[in-house]
This record gives structure tokens, sequence and C-alpha cells, in this order.
């Protein structure tokens, strides 16, 4: 049997915050720039960027694979492209819009399978001549290989014949409970008729002629032509389906590597670096890591962002500071090169190691106004349950001013609660806030396992729109009310 | 001997607007689910007046609720009626068919008999009718004609199992041939291209024959079948011959009856497996003692809650009251059902269920205004006690649903102890569910109450049960809180 398996994504469930990952992170920017238009590459991109699982060994089978089809982009366009014209000659060829018409599914069918044939020819030519090398590639290569070769190729083509039942149809059937004829069989054809043994049994042979106008009769027979029709159409069918989703798998699980080889022409275009991220117990370490989707739009390498902690059991990255100081674009790196990363994607950094292959949440503000019976900080609350439901030890929460829908004094209660429960849980926080109480009690308790990043402003005033650690403000209200007081 | 009649005996059409107001025809929907049977249907309509023929069939569910007593029935059942349909089959069939579905029919009949007599003598039956019954099956069992019958239809059924044949269509041309060998096609597709490992799902062609299987051409077929086994043919065709009729008149009776239990036991079944239960109730001289009874209608959606009810008999007026939407009215329409499925001779609703064989149910829900406005809402109401008045004595259950609303509390107060002091003249049974307080209050009433949910005091636990009724009625809030605590979150994220 043909096995084989490009992505090792296993049952490819999404992640429980996908849809916000993919709108809070502008996924569609970077698949849009992948698929250049190939909705089919979109798709598989939106499926393994958005993966729930994705363990170390699955992210560095993918991350050698992509090399591979880098360095072989020639025979994985082509192979694409094959798998690509043949799933789109049989849709317009076959018409399967009465599946339950037997005469016309195996009609239908050995058409598609005439054509699925043929193609069959045009892959073990690209498979042959290529040279992969990742465990992937060869892998896959060698399966087909195995199963297929010219002998096969030419049976198919003999029974493809067969099916057209060009001399009409033959079965076995016995006679069943209230001499209703079952059990039919369909059989492979058997000239009859002229040989000498048929003649010899012609007195045990009964032969009926349909009345040319017996129009009841003519429609009877094709039922019955039907009937015993259905069960190797359900095969033939079946036979159909297979060999079309070997094309279809095929072309899908080429598609993610037809995406990282467009994109990787993104990056040389726009100058990016491209690191393949490694994993490291306890390391978060990132540098010149840019904002991809902000890249994308603007056409031109953004500002990038440096940052190494250990980051052992849990930790907050806290980030604070003046509005349009591009924290939220902060947040936006790192969701996306954590979800490039575990898609065994390169990320636009000069080198990225993280912790972790845990899962993304976003918790970002929500725009549009839902009508909900309870108050905004009530829907804040609710949406940041769901996120605890699914949240394991490991991994990421990137937090956009979370719980500030109230004010700040009792959203620092909830915000120093779920930050310091989450860090002490194993899981990994990047927190844009202003909240003051928050910011001083938080980072005070969690000196060890949290750092505040705030936007750089130079001794001249001029800001960089880099982050860089920062710390705490210390109250200045005593020094205002004295200020105030003395006036 | 002669079928004794499995049913006892008949009932009396239940008055429409009663049937309407205990939602008997919903009940009757669920019971016979897309089963369309207009004799059964007619029974489940007819409460009995006789207490006997009650416990007459009470007694057969009885043995029937014994698994094996009501598999050998419910099988036999299906059995002999699949044998009756066969045979109004065969007047419309061609000679090659007919011949084979009179084997069948005999078979299937001779078979139904045959176990069912061996199953059922050796089972501990107790209940008249099906006592009854027994003997008669063994009686027919027993006879020298149908052994006879049974040898020779099983002799006919072999000869037409040796028969194979191979078929060729070709254009509007029919060959038929003895089968000797040949090749599977459908496996050859498959050896060759399972190879290819996609999914197959959906790939069923199920093809739903639209011409039947009984036509010239299929007789075309059997005909050239039976011209090469020859030897087949004719056993086939002297059987026939030889035993045109075999059905007994009192077994077709029988498994017309009989479907008014089996029915049943069904629907019970169901609900048993949801974890509700089933009473075969007993009939009192005037007490009610009833424990967790429920509502059908709602049971089958997992949300029917179970409640009690008693009396020595002493009392017989059940004031209902509290808070709204508080289960008051299911409560007393599913007693209303109980009453009247234990008038039918049917195992209730309940654990438990002792109650009095009630002469009449009567009801006296709300109704939509009357169109021609001739009267007013409250004068409908007063007919209605009335006409009830007419007909209640001292074994009538009347149930009564928000009578004398339609007036200022004083005056439907006023109306009320009225109507409970006829009721107590006669000695009749009542439910009345109101929400007029003070109704818990009139002299000898039992009074019941919706009570809340212990867990929130605005919300109800649809358990009705006896008590004062509440200060005042409670009003709704919406108080939802969602804590993200540090412990919990602890306890959560692992």
């Amino acid at each position: 049997m043909i096995e084989f398996d490009l992505l090792r994504t296993g049952a490819a469930r999404p992640a429980a915050g996908a849809d916000d990952l993919r709108r809070d992170l502008e996924l569609d920017k970077i698949v849009a720039a992948a698929s250049g238009g190939d909705e089919l590459v979109a798709e598989v991109w939106r499926e393994v960027l958005l993966l729930a699982d994705a363990s170390p060994d699955s992210i560095s089978y993918r991350q050698d694979a992509v090399r591979d089809a880098l360095r072989n982009r020639d025979a994985v366009l082509r192979l694409y492209k094959i798998a690509n014209e043949t799933v789109d000659a049989v849709q317009r060829r076959v018409f399967l819009f009465r599946p339950h018409d037997p005469v016309l599914v195996v009609h239908e069918a050995v058409n598609g399978l005439e054509v699925m044939v043929a193609s069959l020819r045009d892959v073990l030519a690209v498979l042959k001549s290529a040279a992969f090398s990742s465990e992937a590639f060869r892998q896959m290569s060698k399966s087909v290989l195995d199963n297929i070769n010219d002998e096969f190729l030419a049976s198919a083509q003999q029974l493809v014949k067969i099916l057209r039942f060009e001399d009409g149809v033959q079965f076995s059937v016995k006679i069943g409970e209230l001499n209703i004829l079952e059990k039919p069989v369909l059989l492979v054809p058997r000239k009859g008729g002229n040989n000498i043994l048929s003649k010899m049994l012609r007195r045990d042979e009964y032969v009926y002629r349909l009345d040319p106008r017996d129009e009841a009769g003519a429609y009877i027979l094709d039922d019955i032509r039907k009937w015993v029709l259905a069960r190797a159409a359900s095969t033939i069918f079946k036979a159909f389906n297979h060999l079309n989703s070997f094309f279809e798998y095929l072309r899908r699980q080429l598609a993610f590597y037809v995406g990282a080889i467009n994109l990787s022409g993104y990056f040389e275009k726009l100058g990016l670096p491209a690191a393949y991220p490694r994993l490291s117990k306890g390391a978060l370490k990132f540098s010149n890591m840019y904002c991809l989707s902000l890249s994308i739009s603007a056409g031109s390498r953004p500002v990038p962002y440096d940052l190494d902690v250990e980051v052992e059991g849990g930790f907050a990255v806290v980030v604070t500071g003046a509005n349009r100081g591009g924290k939220t674009t902060f947040l936006k790196a790192v969701g996306q090169s954590l979800v490039l990363a575990r898609a065994g994607l390169f990320i636009p950094a000069d080198e990225f190691t993280l912790p972790s292959t845990g899962e993304v949440y976003t918790h970002f503000p929500r725009q549009e106004d839902r009508t909900l019976s309870y108050g905004k900080f009530e829907e804040e609350v609710k949406r940041f349950s769901a996120i605890v439901e699914g949240l394991r030890r490991g991994d990421y929460v990137l937090m956009d001013e979370s719980f500030s829908s109230t004010n700040q004094v009792e959203a620092s209660v909830v915000a120093e609660e779920v930050v310091a429960a989450l860090v002490d849980s194993g899981a990994y926080v990047f927190y844009v806030t202003f909240l003051q109480d928050f910011l001083n009690r938080f980072l005070d308790r969690y000196r060890e396992k949290a750092v505040l990043l705030v936007p750089e402003v130079r001794q001249d005033g001029t800001r960089t729109f880099r982050l860089v650690r920062g710390r705490p403000m210390p109250g200045h209200a005593i020094d205002i009310w004295r200020k105030y007081m003395a006036a | 001997m002669e079928y004794l009649s499995i049913l006892g005996g008949r009932g009396r059409r239940i008055d429409e607007q009663v049937a309407h107001d205990l939602r008997i025809h919903e009940l009757l929907g669920d019971i016979f689910g897309k089963r369309n049977d207009d004799f059964l249907r007619s029974l489940y309509l007819e409460p009995l007046d006789n207490e006997e023929v009650a416990v007459f069939r009470l007694n057969v569910f009885r043995d029937l609720l014994k698994g094996e007593v009501l598999d050998a029935v419910a099988e036999f059942v299906e059995r002999v009626n699949k044998a009756v349909r066969i045979l109004a089959m065969e007047k419309d069939v061609y000679e090659e068919h007919k011949i084979g579905m009179h084997v069948d029919a005999v078979l299937l009949y001779t078979e139904a008999v045959e176990t069912a007599w061996s199953r059922l003598r050796g089972l501990p039956i107790e209940s008249e009718g099906l006592a009854s019954f027994t003997r008669y099956l063994g009686e027919i069992a027993g006879s020298e004609k149908f052994r006879e019958l049974r040898r020779r239809a099983r002799e006919a059924a072999e000869a037409r199992d040796q028969i194979k044949i191979r078929v060729w269509i070709e254009g509007d041309r029919i060959r038929v041939t003895r089968y000797e060998d040949g090749e599977d096609l459908s496996a050859l597709v498959d050896s060759l291209f399972s190879r290819f490992k996609g999914d197959g799902e959906g790939a069923e062609v199920k093809y739903i024959k639209t011409t039947g299987d009984t036509s010239h051409i299929h007789a075309a077929i059997l005909r050239g079948a039976f011209k090469i086994y020859r030897t087949q043919y004719d056993i086939l065709r002297r059987f026939s011959e030889d035993f045109p009729s075999f059905i007994d008149d009192g077994i077709a009776n029988f498994a017309k009856e009989a479907e008014f239990y089996l029915i049943y036991v069904n629907y019970m079944k169901n609900l048993e497996q949801v974890g509700y239960r089933f009473a075969i109730p007993s009939f009192t001289d005037g007490g009610i003692y009833v424990r967790k009874f429920y509502n059908l209608l709602l049971a089958k959606r997992g949300s029917a809650v179970p409640n009690d009810i008693q009396t020595d008999g002493s009392r017989r007026i059940f004031v209902i009251t509290g808070m709204n939407s508080g289960g008051k009215t299911t409560f007393a329409t599913s007693f209303g059902q109980l009453a009247f499925l234990a008038k039918l001779g049917l195992p209730v609703p309940a654990v438990e269920a002792k109650i009095p064989f009630f002469s009449s149910i009567m009801t006296a829900y709300p109704v939509e205004e009357d169109v021609e406005e001739r009267l007013s809402r409250l004068e409908l109401d007063v007919a209605r006690a009335k006409a009830i008045m007419e007909k209640a004595d001292s074994r009538s259950l009347v149930i009564a649903n928000e009578l004398f609303s339609n007036t200022t509390s004083d005056e439907g107060l006023l109306l009320t102890r009225l109507f409970f002091e006829e009721l107590a003249k006669r000695g009749s049974y009542c439910l009345f569910v109101t929400f007029l307080h003070k109704a818990a209050d009139l002299d000898g009433v039992i009074t019941l109450v919706a009570q809340p949910s212990p867990e929130d005091p605005e919300r109800p636990s649809y358990v009705i049960a006896p008590g004062r009724p509440p200060a005042e009625y409670m009003a709704a809030r919406i108080a939802r809180r969602y804590q993200l605590t540090y412990e919990k979150i602890r306890e959560v994220v692992k």
C-alpha cells in the first residue's frame, strides 16, 4: 500500500483559539504571501499554521523537508503541477452527480481511472529523476515507486477496458426467499455462443428477447443491470476514490512546500533574514526578529526585536509604554514566529530559540460591539476563561491590554491573579498592559520570572520603536500632592 | 378449542376534549411512532369501564415483563404477520414467484407456531389470557396436518437453494445458463487498486431498485432457471398445489391483538433505557398512593422530574400552587395521563401506583377565546364546572387547570370554594391547579406547592410537594460571574 506523510501533522486538530490567532496575528497576510493566490496552498497553510499539536519531532521533520523542498524546487513544483492537473482533469471529465446510479457511477469512475492511470506514468518519471534527501520526501518517493511499476500500469489499462462493458454484463445469481433473485456477482465476461462447448450445452440454455414494444420491460432490464452493477460500482467507485485521493493527498501535502518555496522568494525580495527555530529547554531568545505581516504590508523591513531570557518553568514578558510604541506589533511578531516555528518553517530573524512547542493563545481586544447581556469586562473574562480551559504547561499566552475594560485598580487585581497563576503553572505570557498596580506589584513579586519591556527613547527624546528592558515607574502621587500643597 | 381474545374486552371511546387536554394524542404519537394501525389506535382511545378487564390485561403485562415470555410472543407475532403479508402478495405475482412465496410463508408460519409453543409451554405463565393461548397453540402444533405441512415446505426450500445460474444481459437479450464457474470482477478491481490508501468513505453505491423484484423480466429469468433445474421446479410447484391455505383464524386474531401489548412494552423499554420506570397499577377502594410518577412526554427528552401524590381517601381535592413555570400543570396532566393509562389496563409511569379505578376522567383546561363571544371566559369556566358536576361521582377524577382565573381573585376564590363544595358532596377526586394561593386555605383540601430549586431560589425544581404557598412570587434575576482566581487556574492548567 502506498503510504507517506510529508507533513506529520497527526490528526491536524486545529488550535483551540484558531480563529482568534488567525485574526489577532494577521496570519491571512502571511498565508496570502505564501500562496500567491493558490487557494489550496492557502488552505493547507492555515491548517498547518493553526495546529493544536506540534511535537518537537514533527517540527524538525517538517524543517528538514522544507530545506529539501527548497533544494529540489523544480521536482516539487513539477509534481504539484501533475497532481493539480490530474485532479482538475478528473473534475472536468467525471460527473458523479447521481452517486446512486450504478451504471453512471461505473461509466464516470472508469473515465476518471483512465485519466489517473495515465498521470501515474508522469509521477513515476519525476520521482525517478529527483534527488530528495529528507526523510519525508525520500519515504514518499520510495513508497510510490515500490507500489507502482509498468506491470501495474498495463493491468490497470486492461481492466479499464473491461469495465466499459461493451459486450453487456455477465453475473451469477441465486434464488432467495420469495423466489427473489439474490446475491448477484458481476463476473469477468466470457465470450459465448460460438464455441463447441456452448453448442453442446444449448439445451441447458434459455434465451429471452425483449419485445421491442415492451418499454416497461426495457426499464426493468435496465434496473436489473444497475442492481447487478451496484456492488461492483461501489468497488470501482472506491478504486476511483482511492486513486483520486492519492492525487488529492499528494497535491495537498505538496501545497505546504510550494507555499514555503513561495515565501522563501518573498523573504529574498524583502531582504529578510531566515532562521530555522531551535528548541532549547528554558531558553527564550531571538535577535533581529521582524513582524512578518507588517513587512508584507509595508513591503520593507520594519523595526526588529531582540530578547534573551531564562524562562525555566514559566515566564512573563510584560510590555508597557506610550501608545503607538509598536507594542502590539511586538506581540504579533512573537506570535507569528511561534506559529511559523511550530509549522516547521523558517522565521524572519537572525536566530530564534524557544523553550517549548506549546500551543499559542491570543487575548486581544475585540472591536465589534457584541450585543451580550453582560458588560464588556464580563465578555473579556469569559473569553479568557475559555483560554484557560485548554491551557497546558509550556503554552504561550499573548495578551493585549487584557482586563482594561474596568478601572485599573480592580483590573490589576484580576490581572495579577491571572498572570501569576499562568506563570506558576508553567505558561509563557506576553502581556501588553497599562495597568499600573499590576505592573508595580507583579514585577516586584515575580522579579525572577518576568521581564518588562518598554519602547526605547533615546537621550535626545527620539523614539526608535524598538523595545528595551525597563523598570516599572515608582509612584509620584505624593510628590505631586506636595507640589500642589506647596503651591 | 376456541381462541379467547387476549384483550379481555373493549372499552368506550374517550371524550375528545379530555384527550386534547391530557395530550393523549401526543402520547399515542410517541407510543405508536411511525406505525399506522387504526385498529390499535382505536383500542388505545377506549378506556375500560370494567375493572376486571383492566386487571386481565395487567396480568398479561405481568407475564410479558418477564423478558422470555415477551421475546416468545413478539417473535411469534412478527413471523405470523409476515406470513400473512406474504400470502397477500401472492395474489399479484407471476407463477414463478408465487410458488416460492408460498414456501416462505409456510416456513415462517410453521416455525412461528412451533417455536412459540415450545418456548411458552416451558415458561411460568400466570395470566389467564396467555395461559389460554398457550394451550391453543399446543393443540395446533401437535396436529398431523401441521407436521406434514412443515416437512414439505422444508423440502421445497432445499430444492430451491440448489439453483445457481449465470445471466448475460446484452442489449435486449437475456441469456440464462447453469453457473459453472467464474471470476468475480469486483474482487479483481479491488486487488488492483487497494494499494492506493485513500479513503473509500462515501463510495458505497446503494442502489435502490425502482421496479420491484417480481416483474415479468424477473419471472423470465426464473423461467430460465426452472427450465434448467427441472426437478427442483417440480417440487416447488407441487407444494403450492397441495397446501393452498394454512393460517388458523385464532392465530391470525392473536397476532393482531397482541400488538396492543407489544407496542407498549416496546415504548416502556425505550424510556426504561434512559432511567425511567413503569409500575403495574393496583386498584384501591379510595386511597391514592403514587410514588415517583412523571410526565411521559418530558421523559423522552430526559427532563421529567418525578413526584409523589397521596391521600387515604378522606380528602380528595388537591390544590396545587407555587412559582410560575414550576411544573404545576405538568404535575396535574401527568397524573391524568397515569389514570387514563391505568384505565386502559396498561403499566403506568411511576415507581409504584395504587389508585382507585376511576369511573371517568374529566378536565377543565384554559380554552381559546370563544370565537363568537357568546359567553365570557368566566361564563365558560362556570359552564364547564357545571358539566363536570353533572357527571361526577365518587370515582370521578377531575383535573382543573387555572379554572376561575378570568376574574378578580376574590370572585375566583369564591367560585373555587363553591366548586370544591360540590365536588366534596359527590366525593370526587380533583387536582386543582391555581395561582390563587388562598385556595390552599379552603376547607378539606390537600395543599401541594411547586418548590424552588435548593441551589437557586429563583429557579424551579419542578418538585411538587405538600406545603404552604410561598409568601410572594419570585422574580428572576440574572447574575452570571466568571471567576478567574489564582487557585482555579492552577487547578485547571496542568
